[in-house]
């Protein structure tokens, strides 16, 4: 009896990990999935982005990297797609070096999969250093951060950046964060030039900006893969995100399973002491 | 059957205001207007500006087109002290009609951001009574600071790692070393360093920012030295791994496995690798002393680690190890700090709530005088 | 004098920024930016410093034929492909990740991004060894952390309304046995009373709770993120950001030495 009880409160780590691999990969591989009401702060972001007039410009920061990819790329996807097909244009810049070309390699595939042309649709604009002294200085003026695109093209010269100066000339900014740099957009771009954000992050850092929606200096928030699962139901098109969420479900079944176990074991084996 | 409306004349906009842009560097003017009655048919706004040269006023120049319903525009391209005035021109088609001419203005830098007058108090006030503390601690009088277990069990940690005779690993972290809690990592580090040269036991210290492993290869020669063991220090023993977040992870993972030190420490700014490395370090049983101002992190850490470090018992780490009563008067002071804090809030929340139910504008006043931005 | 110039220099600095906060006018005005420009310029270069220690360290270890020789000399070999492969994009497209390089390509998406993401992915495994391990309600904090997690982690996910009532008629069962195994081994009867009486109210809270738990599951979840955990979130922001005060106090007034030496 002993021993059994010492078996659930001491399950070694590569039966839990074993579990949690079943767990992933089985969903993932069956493809199933379950209903569920998106959540209200990602109605919010969609809403906000169905309320924009046909031509505004949307600020897309690629504030990911590759580690984060599995979470935010379907989602960036499925935004960029949703932006299109309203016809609204997308300026894309980015704080983190290493994964912009993630932005850039989504960006191409959905304009090209909507028919966008660059410079009239879409505009990339690479990288600058300096996540602060970037946000301030495109708060005044664009062209002193980026006078040029990614490719070294004039900004000037693209019909798109004609009369796109700063903030003001830009209706809505849609962060993708895995850090801190949604901060700086906040603290910056919201709180010095006024300008309307909608942030979309891992579940880790998520809890981190619920203060800011909460406070009404975000519009929505779009966080882990729930968040890209229901925006995936909004603009009805169920992609990676929805099946992800299968997966999740069951991994939080297992763990709190496991969890369960461990403390009847630890109670048990209490008593026996 | 169809009706065309034809527009002969367009109402301009009016009550043209232009002042200069506040605390600021100067180069701004913010000009206000009236929407004009029309404007739901104008096509859009021309906004002129003139500027006084030598007692004449120079010919109009466009300073921007602006949409329907738009009221307001920062102009950044005016000079300092040089006298402007503005007007707007509604454009219907070929129609077109001018308001009249705003007041005159000239931009200029102030010396004082008038908003953040809250923050000078509180800085002052913050300062005043780390300072207060500081020549309380040159006096000599004692200062009283709770236990920290995390540090206290430095000295286990060390000392059960010479037992077992396993090396040491100390992580910084993702920080660089602007961050404060690369820092306070720092003199921790400090401390460890001078504990594994007294019981000669290896330190192993990967570092994730170039400038931080050049301060950590001092420190850690530092506190060799102040152990009197300096050829015990190991060159190689601190050095760079890799200035990317996974690489790092997978370099300490691999350590760790490798080395299987009888302790890890990790102090500083850590970011998703941290339970990687907690875990990897759990699994090899070694003591895990952990400490981050990352509040993402730190639930991994409490669930992974030994013991934890919370957000400012990092900062107290250094005055808490070397009991210098200057660093410890800054943190007594840091408390009264927190206490002020603490009555502010309460007041405010009061306050707010009170307004809530009985709509008096001067019970914000407290969430007024505190908005800085 | 080694000593007092860094410290005149850190006090100068930290003094000066403090200003720029207060004083909009030149040339205070753009003292932080033109700080952090000059920060992202050095630190470029400190770059070649941390590059110079990671290939004397390893190439040591393959002189000395140490254990591990084998691997620092992939990581040589590594290092050197990728960045002659970077610079060779760099030179022939004007940027090693334009969508035609090869860097791009190849490098970039079929070992960086893998790479990258299995590492990332290690998370999964680990965060479930870790919850299993740490989620044990020895103490009445961990047992509030315990039931807030459980409750969270079922509250986001598209089942978990269907599955609470399982989970919640589990847990209270258990609960039960626990009153009812402490009551059986009391002697006074007051207390033998009380605990057989939890035992018993735990299993009659099975049903309502239960349905409560599934009707309000996405409320409560937003509660506990929105409240608790936010409110603790904030005090902690607060005392870092009070330690960080005093700690720059310490660094400005060079009462704070460590990073010095």
């Amino acid at each position: 009896m002993k021993n059994f009880f010492e078996k659930i409160a001491k399950i070694d780590r590569r039966i839990v990990y074993l579990l949690i691999f079943l767990g992933v990969t089985i969903p993932l591989i069956t493809k199933k999935g379950f209903k569920f009401e998106p959540l209200q702060e990602v109605k919010k972001a969609y809403d906000f982005i169905e309320s924009l007039p046909e031509g505004s410009v949307i600020l897309i920061s690629i504030d990911y990297d590759a580690a984060s990819m599995p979470e935010l790329q379907p989602l960036l996807e499925v935004v960029l797609r949703h932006l299109f097909s309203n016809n609204l244009k997308v300026l894309m810049m980015g704080h983190w070096p290493l994964g912009l070309p993630l932005g850039q390699i989504a960006l191409e595939k959905i304009a090209k999969e909507m028919n966008k042309k660059y410079g009239y649709d879409y505009v990339f604009l690479g990288y600058r250093p300096g996540v602060a002294a970037v946000i301030l200085n495109m708060g005044k003026e664009i062209r002193t951060v980026f006078n040029t695109d990614y490719k070294g093209t004039p900004i000037d010269s693209l019909e798109m950046m004609r009369g796109i100066h700063n903030y003001s000339d830009i209706a809505l900014l849609i962060g993708f964060e895995a850090g801190a740099t949604g901060d700086f957009w906040v603290q910056f771009g919201q709180a010095r030039f006024g300008l309307k954000i909608i942030l979309t992050s891992t579940a880790v850092i998520t809890p981190d900006l619920y203060p800011y929606y909460q406070a009404g200096q975000i519009v929505g928030l779009i966080g882990g893969l729930r968040g890209a699962a229901d925006y995936e139901i909004l603009v009805k098109r169920k992609g990676f995100a929805y099946s992800g969420m299968t997966a999740q479900t069951i991994i939080h079944i297992i763990i709190i399973i496991l969890i369960l176990l461990g403390n009847i074991g630890y109670f048990a084996l209490r008593r026996l002491k | 059957m169809y009706f065309s409306i034809l527009i002969f004349f367009i109402l301009p906009p009016y009550d043209v205001r232009a002042f200069d842009y506040p605390n600021d560097a100067g180069g701004k003017i913010k000009i206000e207007w009236n929407l004009s009655p029309d404007d739901s048919v104008i096509d859009y706004y021309i906004l002129f500006r003139e500027q006084k040269i030598f007692d004449k006023w120079s010919e109009p120049e466009t300073v921007a087109i602006l949409k329907r319903g738009e009221n307001n525009i920062l102009d950044t391209g005016v000079k300092d002290k040089i006298n402007y005035r503005y007007f707007l021109r509604a454009i219907k088609g070929e129609i077109y009609s001018d308001s009249e001419k705003s007041n005159i203005v000239y931009s200029s830098a102030q010396w004082f951001h008038k908003k953040r007058i809250s923050a000078l108090i509180l800085l002052i006030v913050i300062v005043s009574l780390l300072l207060l503390y500081i020549e309380r601690a040159k006096r000599g009088i004692y200062l009283f600071i709770r236990k920290i277990p995390g540090l206290d069990a430095i000295d286990e940690a060390v000392g059960r790692s010479t037992e077992l005779g396993k090396p040491l690993l100390f992580s910084l972290g993702l920080g660089t070393i602007a961050d404060i809690p690369t820092i306070a990592g720092l003199s921790i580090l400090k401390r460890v360093a001078k504990k594994a040269a007294e019981y000669e036991t290896d330190l192993i210290v990967p570092c994730f920012e170039p400038v931080v492993f050049v301060a950590a290869q001092e420190t850690v020669k530092e506190g060799y030295l102040e152990a009197g063991r300096p050829d015990l220090y190991k060159e190689g023993n601190v050095f760079f791994l890799s200035y990317e977040q996974f690489g790092y992870a997978a370099g300490v993972d691999g350590i760790i496995l490798r080395e299987k030190p009888g302790a890890i420490f990790l102090q500083g700014y850590f970011y998703a690798e941290s339970l990687i490395i907690a875990e990897t370090g759990n699994s090899i049983g070694a003591i895990q002393i952990s400490g981050t101002t990352a509040v993402t992190q730190l639930p991994f850490f409490v669930a992974a680690t030994d013991y934890t470090l919370i957000g400012e018992e990092m900062y107290a780490a250094s005055a808490y190890l070397e009991r210098d009563p200057l660093s410890l008067a800054t943190i007594k002071g840091e408390d009264w700090v927190k206490m002020l804090l603490i009555i502010l809030i309460v007041f405010g929340v009061i306050l707010e709530s009170i307004a809530f139910f009985v709509k008096i504008p001067w019970l914000h006043f407290l969430k007024n005088f505190f908005t800085i931005f | 004098m080694k000593k007092e110039i860094p410290l005149i220099i850190t006090f100068i600095s930290g003094f000066l920024l403090i200003i720029a906060f207060f004083v909009p006018h030149e040339p205070f005005g753009s003292l932080e930016q033109r700080f952090n420009d000059w920060f992202i310029i050095v630190s470029g270069f400190t770059l070649i410093l941390g590059v110079d220690s990671l290939l004397l360290y390893h190439y040591k270890k393959i002189k000395r034929k140490e254990k591990d020789a084998p691997y620092s000399l992939i990581l040589i070999i590594s290092f050197v492909i990728v960045l002659f492969w970077g610079i060779y994009s760099g030179v022939k497209h004007g940027n090693p990740f334009a969508p035609t390089s090869t860097f791009l390509r190849y490098f970039y998406t079929y070992v960086f991004v893998p790479l990258q993401a299995t590492m990332f992915a290690l998370l999964a495994f680990f965060i479930s060894s870790a919850a299993y391990r740490a989620f044990r309600a020895r103490t009445l904090n961990a047992t509030l952390l315990l039931l807030s997690a459980g409750i969270v982690m079922l509250g986001r996910v598209p089942m978990g309304e269907e599955t609470v009532p399982y989970f919640t008629g589990i847990t209270l069962i258990l609960i039960s046995v626990i009153f009812a195994l402490e009551g059986f081994k009391r002697v006074n009867p007051l207390e033998k009373t009380f605990f057989l009486s939890m035992a018993v109210l735990s299993i009659l809270l099975i049903f309502p709770l239960s349905a409560f738990l599934k009707r309000h599951l996405t409320e409560i979840t937003n509660w506990i993120m929105n409240t608790p955990q936010l409110g603790a979130k904030r005090g902690l922001f607060i005392g870092i950001s009070l330690g960080a005060i005093a700690m720059s106090v310490r660094i400005i007034l060079g009462i704070e030495r460590t990073y010095l030496k």
